[in-house]
């Protein structure tokens, strides 16, 4: 499945400046892969050591947040758009 | 130092957010083309303590984003108020800030009839201040 990607601006270091990227794979997990492959840092971004989706990072699969439709697993279809977000937040 | 230039209408709109929001902190973006400020995106605060801290509605920021990314626009500045201390980027704020482009700009409220502006760029733990600088006053400067 190939997928469009669109990166926050803090991510655009990994993609030489590119605000979106083509990526492919099943699951959202598996984009991140294949674009970690192409763009060393990319996944560990956005993934912790242990697998998880980083507390301060949101990821949208077109209009919803992958949080609460299957998370890294969730499934993507061709044409799809994943928007990677970081949150904003202090005290 | 570079200074960070706001137009006055948005200065002031990001005190009637910061008071119409108070005690809670409110939060939002200035966005524009790279560098520049046109346009305040007012966002909710979802954080459970919202007196004390700040978390953007995720919904939100999807939306500003998506148009951002449409217009070819960014995110210029990420504001927040304080409403009991000065307009100066706690702990809290230091470690969650995220984006080394942004200028983190604070509304304090601690004296309420008297609000405080001030903008930082945050990177890697260090805070620089940029001198505000108020588009409406430049342009007085420079008659």
């Amino acid at each position: 499945m190939a997928v469009e990607v669109r990166m926050p601006t803090i991510l655009r270091k990994y993609t030489s400046g590119e605000k979106a990227v083509q990526g492919s794979g099943g699951t959202v997990r598996e984009v991140l892969e294949d674009l970690d492959g192409r763009y060393p840092g990319v996944r560990t971004a956005v993934v912790t050591d242990g697998g998880e989706l980083h507390r301060f990072i949101n990821m949208y699969l077109n209009d919803e947040d992958i949080r609460f439709i299957g998370s890294l697993e969730t499934p993507v279809s061709d044409g799809d758009v994943i928007s990677i977000l970081p949150a904003v937040a202090g005290g | 130092m570079l200074g960070f230039r706001i137009p006055e209408p948005i200065a002031r709109a990001l005190v009637e957010h910061a008071q119409s929001e108070y005690p809670k902190e409110c939060c939002g973006f200035l966005v524009g083309p790279p560098g520049e400020v046109r346009e305040q995106v007012r966002l909710t605060n979802v954080d459970p303590d919202p007196v004390m801290r700040y978390e953007a509605d995720a919904k939100e920021m999807k939306r500003a984003y998506d148009d951002l990314y449409d217009r070819d626009w960014e995110v210029v500045s990420i504001y927040h108020s304080h409403t009991h201390t000065p307009a100066y980027p706690s702990p809290t704020d230091v470690k969650l800030a995220r984006d080394p482009n942004a200028v983190y700009v604070l509304v304090s409220l601690q004296d309420r009839g008297n609000p405080d502006i001030r903008a930082f760029r945050i990177l890697e733990g260090r805070i620089e201040e940029l001198p505000v600088v108020s588009e409406e006053i430049a342009m007085r400067e420079g008659e």
